[in-house]
């Protein structure tokens, strides 16, 4: 039942200078809340060392070709493609998504800031939309930069030369590592707003159950991101781990399931779009009082 | 519900609870336009009260109305509300500007209307000058100026100011009670919650009186005063000279009784405000040093008992 009420006196306002804002539309509230929290990352401690980590894989390539090419007669391609492959997408993007994503929001309800920007007119859907894009930004733009690197570093090995064909690659891993970010990013975020232990559960995850479901028989590892991934990824990267995990598994033999680079791309979109989804509907539903979210 | 447009929130077997817990307890209210005081001890229902108007809790029963309608997911009722938090929490490693400039943002201003609006009200709070600086170098009163800035730069119809003038030193104080009141004459719907009578006596004199979460008294702070009367007041000084300082209340007839202890003296009045004014003297002659002032509600407390019955 709504009150009737009349035109609101506004008479008050002469002490603020007699003007009242106008407040903006749905996109303007979802780029506000991106430029807001670009400078919140940027301005964390945590981000330097992320960034610290995320340059260790250029070393690699410059260190193998300082000390022993010749030796070994590294392919910097396939070094390349390993690489990304290994480090970049499987280890760096959740390695991004922990440290950047995973307290988007918690970390508001955490020191009680998320106060603040409840009692605003803001749309909660625009709030968490706006967030994750400002982690997506500052996150791709530390990947992109660290591929790039860890591609020019690769040409100082043996078979590597610039050209569009290698450049096309370079182009598909930024794609393949963005994807990744999306949904790690997605992932964590969602795990920051409804469980009190974020973290452990995301490594428990990401590192943990990515790496048992890809080895146990069956259809399991379709529950995982990195499955849609390394679908993404050309064979010549994956060969070797391919063997490696055979190994270790003393010829245990597990049936692969395939599945296509388009369908791969499609699952990574759905799977961001429903984590964000359930990360919206949490904080619709959830009340905030004191330092923990209720319901 | 009424259609009386002065009443500006309204409230209808309100009750919420917490697992076991009920901080709200089928609160019935109806809080008009003007400087209201919510007066409770700590636990009372305040601050539940508060976010329950802000739409940040969900009532576990009845309803809620602000400014006419229900207030949770309500962006036309949030966009005419301000809200000055108790605890101090603000986003790391900004100034207050960049605060109150953000906050801004996400009411949905345009940057321009942004920036002015900072400007603003970091001026009516008189913090044009610190704006600038790291919120980590203010003193506790700037905080809340910063805070009370915050929930003013939207100019909004309604204030909810949770323990404004919590952890204040007593200028700081002086300057919440003259700016609130400030408010008030400026026609802002102002809500101030607080755990002592005096304070909330020196913004308005409408009070609503809580406890366990129910509505005990609602009404002139005279009313409620009157029952105080009938119990001392306690106010505690911290002081290493507190014998030379009690020579200043001897013989003052507000004084009911006084008391030593290490490091301190305990006045026992009837007339809170008499004693105030001789300890704003010797402060303000700087006969004695004065390292912090305790007002205890246990009198406010003997008052919850006795309605309570």
């Amino acid at each position: 039942m709504e009150m009737k009420r009349d035109v609101p006196d506004t008479s008050h306002t002469v002490l603020m200078g007699g003007e009242r804002p106008v407040p903006a539309g749905m996109l303007s509230f979802i780029l506000s809340v991106t430029g807001h929290t670009t400078t919140l990352i940027l301005r964390r401690q945590r981000l330097i060392f992320a960034f610290i980590i995320c340059l260790m894989p250029v070393v690699i390539p410059l260190v193998i070709s300082a000390s022993s090419d010749l030796q070994f007669g590294e392919d910097g391609m396939k070094m390349f493609m390993q690489l990304t492959k290994r480090v970049h997408i499987e280890v760096l993007a959740p390695l991004l998504a922990l440290f950047l994503a995973t307290m988007l929001v918690g970390e508001d309800v955490e020191t009680q800031t998320i106060h603040y920007m409840l009692t605003r007119p803001i749309p909660r859907t625009a709030w968490v939309v706006g967030r994750f894009i400002g982690y997506m930004l500052i996150a791709a733009i530390i990947l992109s930069l660290s591929l790039v690197l860890t591609f020019f570093a690769c040409v100082t090995l043996p078979n590597f030369a610039i050209g569009m064909e290698t450049l096309t690659e370079l182009a598909r891993f930024e794609f393949i590592g963005f994807l990744a970010l999306l949904a790690y990013g997605a992932t964590t975020m969602m795990l920051g707003t409804i469980s009190k232990r974020p973290i452990i559960y995301g490594i428990v995850f990401l590192y943990g159950w990515q790496r048992a479901a890809s080895l146990v028989p069956g259809m399991v590892d379709f529950l995982t991101i990195v499955k849609y991934t390394t679908a993404l990824i050309p064979a010549e990267a994956t060969a070797t781990q391919a063997v490696k995990t055979q190994e270790a598994l003393l010829a245990f033999q597990k049936q692969v399931y395939l599945i296509g680079a388009g369908k791969a791309v499609v699952m990574l979109l759905l799977i961001t779009a429903g984590l964000l989804g359930i990360t919206i509907a949490a904080v619709r539903i959830r009340e905030y009082s004191g330092s923990r979210a209720i319901g | 519900m009424t259609a009386d447009s002065n009443v500006i929130i309204e409230a209808h077997e309100l009750s919420k609870w917490f697992g076991e817990v009920v901080a709200v307890n089928n609160l019935h209210v109806q809080i008009k336009r003007g400087v209201t005081g919510l007066l409770g001890p700590n636990g009372a229902g305040k601050s539940t009260f508060i976010k329950l108007c802000l739409g940040l809790l969900r009532p576990s029963r009845g309803h809620i109305h602000v400014l006419g309608s229900s207030p949770r997911h309500n962006p036309a009722v949030l966009r005419e509300m301000g809200y000055c938090p108790e605890l101090d929490h603000f986003f790391d490693n900004m100034t207050g500007y960049e605060f109150v400039y953000a906050l801004n943002r996400y009411w949905g201003m345009t940057k321009q209307d942004a920036e002015k609006f900072t400007e603003k009200a970091c001026e009516l709070v008189s913090m044009t000058d610190r704006m600038d600086d790291p919120i980590e170098e203010y003193s506790k009163g700037m905080r809340q100026r910063i805070k009370i800035a915050q929930a003013l730069a939207t100019n909004p119809d309604l204030l909810f100011l949770d323990e404004p003038m919590s952890g204040l030193d007593p200028q700081g104080r002086e300057e919440m009670y003259t700016l609130i009141r400030r408010l008030g004459d400026a026609g802002y719907g102002v809500v101030v919650s607080s755990h002592i009578l005096y304070e909330v006596e020196r913004v308005t004199d409408n009070v609503v009186l809580l406890y366990n979460g129910t509505v005990l008294a609602h009404g002139r702070v005279k009313e409620i005063r009157d029952l105080i009367d009938e119990h001392p007041h306690t106010i505690k000084i911290n002081t290493p000279e507190p014998r030379a300082l009690a020579k200043a209340f001897v013989g003052d007839t507000a004084v009911m009784q006084l008391d030593f202890l290490p490091g301190g003296l305990v006045v026992r009045t009837k007339d809170p405000n008499a004693c105030y004014q001789i300890l704003n003297d010797v402060m303000l002659e700087r006969r004695h040093p004065i390292h912090g002032v305790q007002c205890s509600d246990d009198n406010l407390q003997s008052v919850f008992e006795y309605l309570v019955g």
